[in-house]
């Protein structure tokens, strides 16, 4: 009775993490709980549905998991709870998805008065096809995904037994010299196999591109492969060349500018959610070849097009990709029902021990507004006061103080407006890179910034993701996307690489104390605090006073 | 034979009720007056008082309610068996001769019966007390739940000698001189096996299909003025008796001779047994329990908690508005129907009640705060010593009393004496499994409803029941469905909370600091330290632990409740085992410095002066101190008092202000021609009632001529003419309380009309023609004239009656 859990009424679980049995607690509860925060001392875990039916799937059951919280609990567990545990696991598995040798797919059910249940939702009215006998029915195969998403809301899971194609065969083998998979990385393959399809979840500059790699060498098999934008599109391209046996020929690009179909492929989300005339044309690139591996890059970012086409691919093997499931929309739920379930998932702060990405120490300066800036901030439009405070001259100011500071350092300089992105690149002297950029000027940027020829480059959002600069050390962020919380941990992504020094990596984020940006900085932290870093909080006025 | 329980073979048999039980010794008086506790209020002159108060209808209807069902299927069985009974009938009744567990539980029920006095005699004549008899005896209005009818003879009473010996003669026995020999002769016809079989072989196929319908009850049946062919056999030869002009009923006799010789369909001479459904290790249901028990108490003071400021009104019918319990339920995250189980529970402990205010809210009482000090297992054991006895059952609420009034929570009309009762015998039967078994529901209600069996529709002590278990098992006086030792210990008068108390969390100082602005208590946390962090910081989630946020609102809140900076840091510091991190520092830092910045007060009025040594006089001048100034800026005073009065107090003191508008401009005092806001014309309103539609002006003659009826009908002279005189017509009759009933109790088994004056609940006197059908229990049922439906009148009510004249109805 004293162990490092505490199972809260509202399903949540804090794990206290310098515990002697909190490594044993922490792999018997990670089944079926989520990782909801991990901060220094007490991570929060939360038992929901979607878990619980996802530890069903792989195989757990409802007495393992009430065995792993009554054991590990430090005190007894509320009785209702461990009911209700039970009864939300007893709901999965009543209706199974599957192929019928005459009919295709079929949803049948152990519990009739489940299927007569669902069958009277007009939700699933449309999904059906004829009834076969009292248990079964049958679906459109196209409706596959739809009808899984629809029997999720409804809270009658199914399990789905029908099975995946193995698509058009095509050797690809990692190429492992002088260098392995980390083990992380080998878990996180392993994990998306058994499961068959999934979300792999794994800090920025962990090394995701080449799970992917390894996820492709497992199927071996043609793949679609969806990035969210051409550089990153080159840069995956690049990292695929290098690390597995793909030559050039075999991987195409399929983008705004080539429209290369490939046993690999990478598309862009852009290209494919590109609309004419009401209808998306690029969409039939997921029917063009018999893919046996789609895998989604940055999967957080995912476009609601995508998502409805992703519905009709259930059949396909398919693996998400992302440091930052949160999305500002809510549409968590709909990615793993649509994706799959989390197969893997490693807190930030783990991986930061191991030495796979490079420690960073996270300081937010406050800095105070002149007395005319304020007044102009109070008197300035809702919908500018953001613009406003993000962008006053005192940022600039303390923002050279900063570059100055860390002079020789690589220096990435991060915000959110162009014309206060150029009015930096003019005073500190440094090129900058926003949407207008070509992408041929992006690369030779990138590369100069690579090679040290650049010490400081300034980047819009453009930047926020799949950007590989292995040598930034120091990011600088003046604006955002007012309380994007997976902005603020994709822009910190950007210095995580490690250094080849094994120093560590610095990101400031320059914040106006008393106004709005102070709240949407909160906000934004919030990710990263519980991921477990700890912002240090410095007032400009002393950096500037030092400087 | 059965142990003679009291004097059963003396020489000389008791003759009465009163005899049996003055031969009784004092033990078994004793055990009778407690078994039936109403006989003693008040105590009893002596054993004939006793004896009668034990035969009146209350008394008996009250013990029989609490017979278990073997022992009332005895007294059913007596009631329809011969009267006295000797032994040997009774036990054939209840086996048939084959039912061995039935004979062999027979003495107890008959014992059981002869405690509680309801049965009387020896075992040769043994008997049942009359008002039982008539309670049970099958007749028209009340079935027998034997399903019996009545016997030849009560079913021939009415019937012409004529007919008796058509029976007598289609059934194939002599004929008699007189009904009473010929219903004897039927009697003894039917009660003979042999010549009954021998009668029934005749009988055409479909005559079996009819009896069979009968034979377990209802006995009555309908027929046609034409019946069909085999119920035309049936009763030409008695098997089958008019009861009255469209029913038959199958009489006693034959229903006993198709069943066997059985009273009952099925007996039930054992108590259903509730066995152990599931074993769990009792440590584990401890453990469970002790978990929900820990809820339960942080449910408790987060409800009561939650209406200390502003608590909900109570509704002027008492209770608690359906809104503010739907607000309770959202607030404690349960259903309606747990939000108002735990309302009910803090308030039967006396943590909650109404303030008695003149707009009465409910609020935390005095005594919410000496339990909040308790410890934990202390403060369980004050809940659960207030749920046992409570009779108020919050599986009530939001159902509908008779009157279609929805039950409210915390309202009245939510007292069902039988809660405690249930309560303690569900947990009686969950102490005598052995520790750590739960029972099977279901059987656990079929062994409640074999204890007491419902007489009538409610299923009140069912659903009580069902409550009990699941309120225990909320409430953790059970986990997992089976007795926890605390629960046990409760059960048993003892004090729980020393079993208990090892079971909860210690609580701890001390919490744990976060950078991500939260802080965890790994455990309940010290009184005021937790009061303290709550104000501090927003809970977050709860349970064995707690965890806390700090938003700049929170640690506002703490600064308006009076904490400085320093103070805040000072807390954090002590009670965190982990260094406070630097955001959360930045953040009360941050929130203090801006905490007052501006400030906010009231003032009625104020005073400029662009030269403030004007003001600086003022202020200094004794003559404004009634007026309430305040100098807020050099050329500004507030003042509290109302401009007018102000402008006033200046003029006196010898200035000479001028009044200023909302913008600044000097106002020009003038008298403005007076508006009253917009108005719309009044509606004229037309003198006199209404003109009357044709159904109500249908419906008001309909009600004269029925009135009329009652006032000038013709009265015949009461029959015993030593009453009152007979009252002018439109007069209300008059007539003595024993002359009433004699009257109606006549015109009842006659079948005639009677006048009666009759006071209802409010006091209105009204008279009407009634036919009475039936007066039992000091009421008169009866077909109202006036009314044109079937009524019920309490006979106290009924102020006089007079018979009508043959031509009146």
């Amino acid at each position: 009775m004293n162990g490092p859990l505490i199972v809260q009424s509202d399903k949540t679980l804090l794990l206290e993490v310098d515990h002697e049995l909190a490594g044993a607690a922490r792999r018997a509860i990670a089944p079926f709980a989520e990782l909801e925060r991990a901060p220094e001392h007490i991570h929060t875990y939360r038992i929901t549905p979607l878990g619980l039916w996802n530890a069903r799937a792989a195989g757990h059951d409802a007495e393992q998991v009430v065995d792993a919280l009554v054991e590990f609990s430090r005190y007894p567990v509320p009785h209702a709870l461990l009911v209700d545990v039970a009864e939300t696991m007893a709901r999965y598995g009543r209706l199974t998805l599957s192929k019928h040798p005459v009919h295709g797919l079929v949803l049948t059910s152990t519990d009739r008065p489940v299927l007569e249940e669902i069958l009277r939702s007009k939700r699933i009215t449309p999904l059906v096809g004829a009834r076969i006998d009292a248990d079964t029915v049958a679906v459109h195969p196209s409706e596959r995904g739809q009808i899984k998403q629809t029997l999720l809301k409804l809270g009658w899971p199914a399990e789905d037994l029908a099975g995946y194609v193995d698509g058009e065969a095509h050797a690809i083998d990692l190429v492992e010299d002088g260098w392995a998979l980390r083990p992380y990385q080998q878990q996180a393959v392993e994990g998306f196999w058994h499961g068959g399809s999934g979300v792999v979840v794994l800090p920025c500059g962990a090394g995701k591109t080449l799970v992917g790699a390894g996820a492709m060498a497992q199927a071996k098999a043609t793949t679609l492969i969806l990035v969210t934008n051409t550089v990153s599109a080159r840069q995956w391209k690049h990292e695929l060349i290098k690390r597995t046996s793909l030559t050039e020929e075999e991987i195409g690009e399929y983008s705004g500018t080539r429209k290369e179909i490939r046993p690999v492929t990478i598309a862009t989300y852009q290209v494919l959610t590109t609309k004419r005339k009401g209808v998306y044309p690029h969409l039939e690139l997921f029917d063009s070849r018999d893919w046996g591996l789609i895998l989604y890059d940055e999967v957080h970012l995912l476009p609601a097009p995508v998502f409805k086409f992703t519905a009709d691919l259930q059949a396909r093997r398919r693996l998400g990709l992302t440091a930052t499931l949160v999305r500002e929309d809510g549409r968590e739920s709909d990615v793993f029902s649509l994706i799959g379930p989390k197969r893997f998932d490693a807190p930030w702060k783990e991986i930061e021990a191991q030495g796979y990405i490079a420690p960073a120490d996270c300081v937010e300066v406050r800095v105070n507004l002149t007395e005319s800036e304020r007044l102009a901030y109070a008197t300035a439009e809702t919908e500018e006061k953001y613009r406003f405070c993000a962008t006053t001259a005192t940022k600039r100011k303390v923002t050279e103080a900063l570059v100055r500071k860390h002079q020789g350092e690589q220096t990435l300089v991060i915000g959110q407006y162009i014309d206060q992105l150029d009015e930096l690149g003019e005073h500190l002297d440094a090129p900058v890179i926003k949407g207008e950029t070509s992408n041929a000027q992006r690369e030779k940027l990138f590369d100069a910034f690579r090679e040290g020829e650049i010490s400081v480059l300034v980047v819009s959002k453009v930047a926020n993701f799949s950007i590989d600069l292995p040598e930034a050390t120091v990011a600088i962020q003046v604006s955002g996307t007012f309380g994007s919380r997976q902005e603020e941990a994709q822009r910190l992504g950007r210095v995580l690489r490690p250094k080849a020094d094994g120093h560590e990596a610095r990101f400031y984020s320059v914040v106006a104390r008393d106004t709005i940006d102070q709240d949407f900085a909160a906000h934004r932290q919030r990710f990263l605090a519980e991921q477990g870093y700890a912002y240090r909080i410095m007032d400009a006025d002393e950096l500037l006073a030092s400087d | 034979m059965p142990e003679a329980s009291t004097g059963s073979t003396t020489a000389n048999p008791p003759r009465s009720l009163a005899e049996a039980l003055r031969s009784r010794d004092d033990v078994a008086l004793a055990a009778l007056l407690h078994a039936r506790p109403d006989l003693l209020n008040p105590v009893p002159g002596d054993v004939t008082q006793l004896a009668t108060r034990a035969g009146t209808r209350a008394s008996v209807v009250r013990a029989l309610d609490r017979l278990d069902r073997f022992a009332l299927q005895t007294a059913e069985a007596l009631a329809v068996a011969p009267d006295p009974c000797p032994y040997p009938v009774l036990e054939s009744l209840l086996t048939g001769g084959e039912d061995e567990a039935a004979r062999a539980a027979l003495p107890r029920a008959l014992g059981t019966l002869r405690d509680q006095a309801l049965v009387w005699g020896d075992e040769e004549r043994l008997r049942l007390v009359r008002t039982a008899r008539e309670l049970l005896a099958p007749s028209a209005q009340r079935p027998s739940p034997t399903g019996l009818g009545p016997t030849v003879a009560e079913a021939t009473a009415g019937m012409s000698p004529t007919r008796i010996q058509e029976i007598v003669a289609a059934a194939g026995l002599p004929a008699t001189h007189d009904p009473v020999s010929a219903v004897s002769a039927l009697t003894g016809l039917f009660t003979d096996p042999e010549r009954m079989s021998a009668l029934l072989d005749e009988a055409p196929a479909e005559v079996h299909q009819v009896l069979e319908r009968l034979v377990w009850g209802p006995p009555y049946g309908e027929v046609t003025p034409n019946p069909t062919p085999p119920v035309r056999w049936l009763r030409d030869r008695g098997l089958l008796l008019p009861a009255t002009a469209r029913t038959v009923v199958l009489p006693r006799e034959v229903a006993l001779h198709l069943r066997g010789g059985l009273a009952h369909r099925r007996t039930a001479p054992l108590a259903p047994e509730v066995g152990v459904h599931r074993e769990h290790r009792p440590q584990l249901v401890d453990a469970n329990a002790a978990g929900q028990a820990l809820a339960a108490l942080g449910t408790v003071e987060e409800l009561v908690k939650s209406w200390e400021h502003a608590g909900p009104l109570v509704l002027r019918a008492g209770g608690l508005a359906v809104r503010d319990l739907k607000r309770a339920a959202s607030t404690l995250d349960t259903t309606e129907a747990s939000a108002a189980f735990w309302v009910e529970l803090a308030y039967a402990a006396g943590l909650l009640a109404g303030d008695g205010e003149a707009d009465e809210r409910y609020a935390p009482t005095p005594a919410f705060d000496g339990w909040c000090e308790l410890p934990p297992a202390e403060r369980w054991s004050v809940l659960a010593s207030a749920w046992l006895p409570a009779t108020r059952t919050a599986g009530l609420v939001g159902e509908q009393d008779a009157k279609g009034r929805t039950l409210s929570a915390l309202g009245p009309d939510l007292d069902r004496s039988a809660a405690p009762e249930v309560r303690h015998r569900v947990l009686d039967l969950l102490a005598d499994l052995p520790e750590g078994g739960s029972p099977d529901p279901d059987a656990l209600l079929d062994r409640l409803a074999w204890e007491r069996p419902v007489r009538g529709a409610s299923d009140l002590r069912a659903r009580l029941a069902h409550w009990t278990l699941t309120e225990a098992e909320v409430l953790g006086v059970t986990g997992r469905g089976a007795l926890s030792a605390f629960g046990r210990a409760l059960l048993r008068r003892l004090d729980p909370a020393p079993l208990l108390a090892p079971l909860l969390p210690e609580p701890v100082d001390h919490v744990l600091l976060q950078a991500d602005l939260t802080a965890v208590a790994p455990g309940p946390l010290r009184r005021p330290l937790g009061d303290t962090l709550a104000v501090l910081a927003d809970v977050e989630s709860k349970g064995g632990a707690t965890v806390y946020r700090f938003t700049p609102g929170s640690v506002r809140r703490a600064l308006d409740a009076g904490h400085t900076a320093v103070d805040l840091h000072a807390f954090l510091a002590e009670h965190s085992r982990t260094p406070v991190p630097q955001p959360l520092a930045y953040l009360i830092d941050d929130v203090a410095r801006r905490h007052g910045h501006l400030r906010v007060g009231a003032a009625s009025s104020y005073v400029r002066c662009d030269d403030d040594a004007v003001l600086g006089e003022i202020l200094a001048d004794k003559r404004s101190a009634g007026l309430g100034l305040r100098r807020l800026a050099p050329t500004v005073l507030a003042a509290q008092a109302e401009p007018g009065a102000l402008l006033e107090g200046l003029r006196a003191m010898g200035y000479a202000p001028a009044a200023e508008s909302r913008t600044g401009d000097v106002l020009v005092a003038r008298a403005d021609a007076h508006r009253t806001p917009a108005r719309s014309a009044p509606v004229p309103v037309p003198d006199g009632p209404p003109v009357p539609d044709a159904t109500l002006l249908g419906a008001a003659v309909r009600a004269i001529r029925a009135g009329d009826l009652a006032a000038t009908a013709v009265r015949r002279e009461p029959a015993s003419s030593g009453g009152g005189e007979v009252p002018a017509p439109g007069e209300l009759p008059r007539t003595s309380a024993a002359e009433t009933l004699a009257t109606v109790q006549a015109a009842a088994l006659t079948g005639s009309a009677v006048w009666i004056g009759y006071v209802n609940a409010e006091g209105a006197a009204s008279q009407r023609v009634i036919a009475p059908v039936r007066v039992e229990g000091g009421f008169v049922t009866g077909y109202d004239h006036t009314a044109d439906e079937v009524r019920t009148y309490a006979l106290h009510r009924i102020t006089g009656v007079a018979e009508l004249a043959e031509d009146q109805v």
